[in-house]
């Protein structure tokens, strides 16, 4: 019967499943899609135009990926006086009688700069007294595509072909592709990610912060129930309190706290110079330093749920069983070793495992405390990201390129929770349900 | 090994639970505690093991003073009421355990462990978690494991009361004979005085934290020295007779019956209250003097009835009798009250003899 799949079992699993879909499919399948882009500031999320930059055109020059010819044709600013062009400056509002005179003397001529241009306007009478007017009045004869936005691919085709530049198509297709301002899909991306060093270095960083605050919860976690369990419950109570304030405290109070603590005029220096010390940075003095109070603020605040779950864990042990193993004559860390770890496993699993999840995407207490420094040195992945996708100095945010590293991040998260589920025997630990149906 | 409670006393915070205990177990005795619940044997229990602290008095094991040794050197096994196995281990590994923390080696547990547990008829469930056993089973185990390092003492909290009526009786036995040939010193915490008297070499009876009685079961039923102990010895119950002290006779109150003083005792003066304890096979009895009174309430036992005999006063006697088909509810008898073996008590309970 328990196979069956009830209408009603499906019920209560409903609104689970919204979230699921929502708050993570959702999530995960957008951020796989920006993985794919080279999404930035500089491309917008939106479409793109096409603009050809005098940029573009010295790296075709430095590749060598167009020929000489074309180059200079791309680059080339002449002016030509022909119909399209007469039309173009007629709708901007020249006047039509200096329009005429044009057409009349200078029809079909072309003109390799502005100044030449100039020289000859300058020789009709219509023309406008002002020479500011004069040099505007250029602009509309101009054939240069060179600085100019065109919002579709056939507008900067006609652009380029009315520019005089004769390109095949293999050739227009790498002009269209470099001047593109929009998004596109690539896999440029992980290919930059696996080749750069510095994104191993922060791989490298990311599995040491891992690894180190995670022991640190679990065992100070132990550490605290084990101790406190121990102790008259009054008192207990109250040092569970006091390691549950790192938790319940706002991320900024508590990390401010640490940097009253950590630095060079703060209080650990303060009481050292009593001694005579000299003040130091212990927060960004040095690469060790930087990774302790690291490790320190993250452990701390990780250390509480830990603490609370292997508490009531150990709470939930029938002391009649703690009695048994005294008389049977275990010592303290007999009877911690052999009758209350073991009872321990599924709390020790369920915290590992969700600390592990939630390290390799944190990063604001980092964020709020070193801010990856010094130099870099405790950057770690999700921070990385982050600085990528959302907040930078240079202020050129490449959402693609942040997205593909969450992406990384969300792939290493669930391949660590199925070997999680593997290595402690899940299954196992999943009692059946105590009411047969 | 003989065990000796001196003055002990045990409070929690302020509360008082057990004041003043004295009581010494026999080397190699069975020794019941027996007593209402609430009366303090689970308490007196774990401090003997240790897993409670003497507040006052010392408790000694043979000459030793163990009032301040650690439940862990104190060498006691103890099997608890609802057991205290670890789920987590086999039952190997359960009964294995004490062995285990000494360091003792492997090959020697294995010995000991198969050793005891045929003792204890469980040798094919050692490879079993706890949860799979039936409570009788986890109640082997948990004596497998209470004897497995040769306790000097043994203390077992009200270990069958968990078990059904048939297990009940064989476990008594059971635990018996392993008590018997493992010569082991031993006290089994129990509520129920059948179980009391029928394991244990003594008794001591306890209400509200002291020790009222210490003798043999044949002794304490009939001779306790208080109501309170006639009353909790023997089913079915005692009943009693309140009355004055007439010459050799108690007029019982609110009637004109007369029930004749036993004559083994010192003859209390004339009016002096007293409480006749009366238990049921002394009644319908075919000498002595005889009572009338009306059938109020037939029970049906089986071998045996039990006949409510209600008196013009008001108090209710009880008869066992071999079931007798001339009886019937309502109907009046004249029945006569073994006089000679009914208990006298004076106002306080205190017995007189
Ligand atoms: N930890 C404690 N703190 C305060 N009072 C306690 C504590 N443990 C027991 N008591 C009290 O001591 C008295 C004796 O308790 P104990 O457990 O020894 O009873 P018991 O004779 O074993 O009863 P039962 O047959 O119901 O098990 C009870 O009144 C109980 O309320
Ligand atoms: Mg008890």
């Amino acid at each position: 019967m328990r196979q069956r799949i009830g209408l009603l079992g499906l019920g209560f699993m409903a609104p689970a499943m919204i979230m699921v879909v929502v708050f993570f499919l959702i999530p995960v399948i957008m951020t796989a899609f920006f993985a794919f882009t080279n999404m930035g500031t500089a491309t917008g999320v939106s479409g793109g135009e096409y603009l050809l930059t005098p940029k573009i055109i010295k790296q075709f020059e430095a590749n060598q990926t167009l020929d000489e010819k074309v180059i200079t044709a791309l680059g080339s600013s002449s002016y030509i006086v022909n119909k399209t062009n007469l039309a173009r400056a007629k709708e901007a509002g020249l006047k039509s009688k200096y329009l005429g005179e044009i057409d009349k003397k200078l029809h079909g001529k072309t003109f390799a700069s502005r100044r030449q241009f100039e020289r000859a306007l300058k020789k009709l009478k219509s023309r406008p007294r002002n020479t500011r007017a004069l040099i505007k009045s250029t602009a509309h004869f101009s054939n240069s595509v060179l600085n100019t936005r065109y919002e579709t691919l056939g507008d900067f085709k006609t652009a380029l072909s009315n520019n005089g530049a004769i390109l095949a198509e293999p050739q227009l297709k790498i002009v269209t592709q470099a001047s593109y301002t929009g998004w596109i899909w690539t896999t440029d991306n992980f290919t930059t990610m696996f080749s750069k060093p510095d994104t191993w270095f922060v791989a490298v960083n990311t599995l040491v912060y891992v690894v180190l605050v995670l022991a640190f919860n679990i065992f100070f976690g132990l550490f605290l129930s084990l101790t406190t369990f121990y102790l008259p419950t009054g008192q207990s109570v109250f040092f569970r309190a006091i390691w549950l304030l790192p938790r319940i405290s706002p991320p900024v109070l508590y990390v401010l706290l640490w940097k009253w603590l950590t630095w060079d005029t703060g209080f650990i220096s303060t009481v050292l110079g009593w001694f005579g010390m000299a003040p130091y940075n212990f927060m960004l003095g040095s690469v060790e330093s930087a990774w302790t109070v690291v490790i320190l603020i993250n452990g701390f605040v990780g250390a509480s749920l830990g603490m609370i779950l292997f508490s009531s864990a150990i709470q939930a042990i029938p002391t009649s069983i703690l009695y048994a193993s005294e008389v049977d004559g275990a010592n303290r860390w007999q009877q911690i070793r052999y009758i209350i770890l073991p009872q321990l496993r599924w709390p020790i699993l369920f915290t590992t495992s969700y600390t592990t999840l939630s390290l390799l995407t944190s990063f604001e207490y980092i964020l709020l405390s070193t801010r990856g420094g010094p130099g870099g040195t405790t950057n770690v992945w999700a921070l990385e990201a982050y600085f990528t996708a959302l907040n930078n100095y240079s202020g050129n945010l490449q959402y693609g390129y942040g997205a593909a590293m969450a992406l990384v991040l969300v792939t290493i998260g669930i391949s660590v929770s199925l070997l999680y589920l593997r290595l402690f025997k899940f299954d196992d630990l999943v009692t059946r349900p105590r009411i047969e149906s | 090994m003989r065990i000796l409670l001196d003055k002990f006393t045990k409070k929690f915070d302020d509360t008082v639970v057990i004041n003043d205990m004295d009581l010494e177990i026999k080397d190699g005795e069975l020794m019941a505690l027996l007593g209402p619940s609430g009366c303090g044997k689970s308490t007196t229990l774990f401090s003997i093991c240790g897993i409670y602290q003497c507040s006052g008095g010392r408790i000694l094991f043979g000459d030793r003073d163990v009032s301040n040794v650690s439940s862990q050197q104190r060498n006691v096994g103890v099997v608890f009421q609802n057991y205290a196995l670890y789920p987590h281990m086999s039952i190997y590994e359960n009964i294995a355990f004490p062995l285990m923390v000494k360091k003792m080696d492997a090959a020697q547990i294995k010995k000991e462990v198969h050793a005891i547990a045929k003792l204890v008829h469980i040798g094919d469930l050692l490879e079993r978690r706890p949860s799979q056993l039936s409570g009788g089973q986890q109640q082997r185990v948990a004596l497998c494991r209470a004897l497995v390092r040769r306790p000097d003492v043994l203390l077992l909290d009200e270990p069958l009361a968990n078990l059904d009526a048939k297990l009940r009786l064989e476990m008594r036995s059971e635990i018996r004979r392993i008590q018997q040939e493992t010569g082991i010193t031993a006290i089994l915490v129990t509520h129920d005085q059948v179980e009391a008297m029928s394991m244990c070499d003594r008794i001591a009876l306890m209400d509200e934290g002291k020790v009222l009685q210490v003798t043999t079961p044949n002794d304490m039923y009939h001779n306790p020295q208080t109501d309170f102990v006639a009353s909790f010895l023997g089913n079915p119950p005692i009943a009693f007779l309140e009355g004055e002290v007439a010459g050799n006779q108690v007029l019982l109150n609110g009637s004109q019956l007369k029930v004749a003083l036993p004559s083994s005792i010192r003859q209390p003066d004339n009016g002096t209250k007293v409480r006749l304890g009366v238990r049921p096979e002394l009644v319908g009895t075919d000498r002595g003097n005889a009572v009338a009174g009306r059938i109020s309430f037939i029970e049906t036992q089986g071998r045996e009835n039990l006949y409510d005999l209600t008196l013009d006063n008001g108090a209710v006697l009880r008869s066992i009798q071999a079931v007798r088909s001339d009886i019937s509810m309502g109907q009046t008898a004249n029945w006569n009250i073994d006089t000679e073996r009914v208990l006298v008590f004076d106002t306080n309970g205190q017995r007189l003899l």
